[in-house]
């Protein structure tokens, strides 16, 4: 086995300053990271070190020139180096193409194939951000612009397409995390939630509500507002009109994918004034009762 | 790993690691403002931490010997692409 100061190339006479500056000369060029490709670096590099953990303190060395202890035992604990992990398969974000980034620019194979590697490895995404958002009813089904307050006080805006439904996920590319070194920002993901409006009901691309609607407009007709997602529209009842009677509105829902709308059906029930109206029982009174029995047919 | 627990693996102080990091030395995982760091963080701490305390390297030296020891893995890496896509169209070749 040699003698430490025989690993560092120095007399047993060197000073301090000396063994540190062999053993500097030495490390730089052993060091395992600054030879990745050498597998035998490694080991050269170990016993340099060992060596050097014991000339290098005072100490050790004058134990060591007295005989005390040898050079065995004197292993610094071991790390995995730098390059392990460098030339890894998986990115990271210190991987570096500017060493070939030239040759890259041409358009052959040898060009194509570094600059998959450098989409693989070189550019490592910042991570997505996860936002919840609630809209409206009919914000969903008309579209909207909504403002985010994030919990760093920033704010996102936030584009709701029309039709949106509820639970949907919404990307806004580059609005997540920054990226590392090269990286671009990953993605901000919104998730979206639609407030119910107890008026309406969706189903696919159409939307549904239940009007209600006096005695005198089931019977005799007449113009009725009716609210849509956007708006009130005026439409007509016509004469005879009874509950469950549904009417079309049409292109009042949501958007179809390949274009168009769905419809709102409006479903109609008649409400009876609240509470005794004895004006009503009287004119019923009068109103020959039995002329129509509508359990007649067969429904209960 | 989080910030404490990559101290004390890298065996690193809190103002050191700051130092670093705002160097771009280490380029940690930033999640909802909290640092995290992976066995690379680690291992390339160790290697500054070789490179400032055994051989002497001042901070603009670090920079020089990172970007260019970040670039010899960029080539070392498509090296070895090329090798494997050569093997790959001419198996047999020299057989």
């Amino acid at each position: 086995m040699r003698s430490p100061y025989e690993i560092l190339g120095v007399a047993a006479t060197a000073s301090a300053a000396d063994i540190q500056k062999a053993y500097r000369k030495l490390a730089k060029k052993l060091h395992p990271d600054l030879n990745p490709g050498d597998k035998a670096a490694e080991e050269k590099f170990k016993e340099v070190t060992a060596a050097y953990d014991l000339l290098g303190d005072a100490d050790k060395r004058k134990r060591f020139d007295a005989g005390e202890i040898d050079a065995s035992g004197a292993e610094r604990p071991q790390h995995r180096y730098y390059r392990d992990f460098a030339n890894a398969d998986q990115a990271h974000p210190y991987a570096d193409a500017s060493g070939y980034a030239d040759y890259m620019d041409s358009d052959d194979a040898f060009a194509e194939l570094l600059r998959r590697s450098e989409q693989a490895r070189a550019n490592r995404r910042g991570r997505d951000l996860h936002y919840s958002l609630t809209v409206d009813f009919a914000d969903s089904i008309t579209g909207a612009s909504k403002r985010l307050t994030l919990p760093d006080g920033g704010t996102l805006d936030v584009t709701i397409p029309p039709g949106l439904v509820d639970g949907q996920i919404l990307r806004l590319r580059g609005k997540g995390a920054p990226g590392a070194g090269k990286g671009g920002p990953g993605d901000a993901l919104i998730e979206v939630e639609v407030r119910p409006d107890p008026r309406f009901t969706r189903e696919g691309d159409d939307i549904s509500l239940e009007l209600p609607i006096s005695l005198s407009e089931a019977v005799l007709g007449g113009k009725v507002r009716v609210p849509t997602p956007t708006g009130d529209v005026t439409m007509t009842v016509p004469k005879g009109s009874n509950t469950g009677t549904t009417m079309r509105l049409r292109g009042k829902g949501a958007p179809h994918v390949g274009g168009g709308h769905g419809d709102e059906f409006v479903r109609l029930k008649v409400v009876l004034p609240k509470g005794p109206d004895p004006e009503l029982e009287a004119f019923v009174e009068k109103w020959d009762r039995k002329a129509f029995n509508p359990r007649e047919d067969g429904a209960s | 790993m989080n910030k404490q627990q990559f101290l004390s693996s890298a065996g690193l102080e809190l103002r050191t690691l700051e130092f670093w990091i705002e160097q771009q030395w280490l380029l940690p995982d930033r999640v909802s403002d909290e640092d995290t760091f992976s066995e690379t963080d680690v291992a390339r701490a160790h290697l500054i931490h070789d490179l400032k305390g055994d051989f002497g390297v001042n901070d603009e030296g670090i920079d020089v010997i990172l970007h260019l020891v970040d670039q010899l893995h960029g080539l070392r890496r498509a090296f070895e692409l090329l090798q494997k896509d050569m093997q790959r169209s001419s198996p047999r070749q020299g057989t």
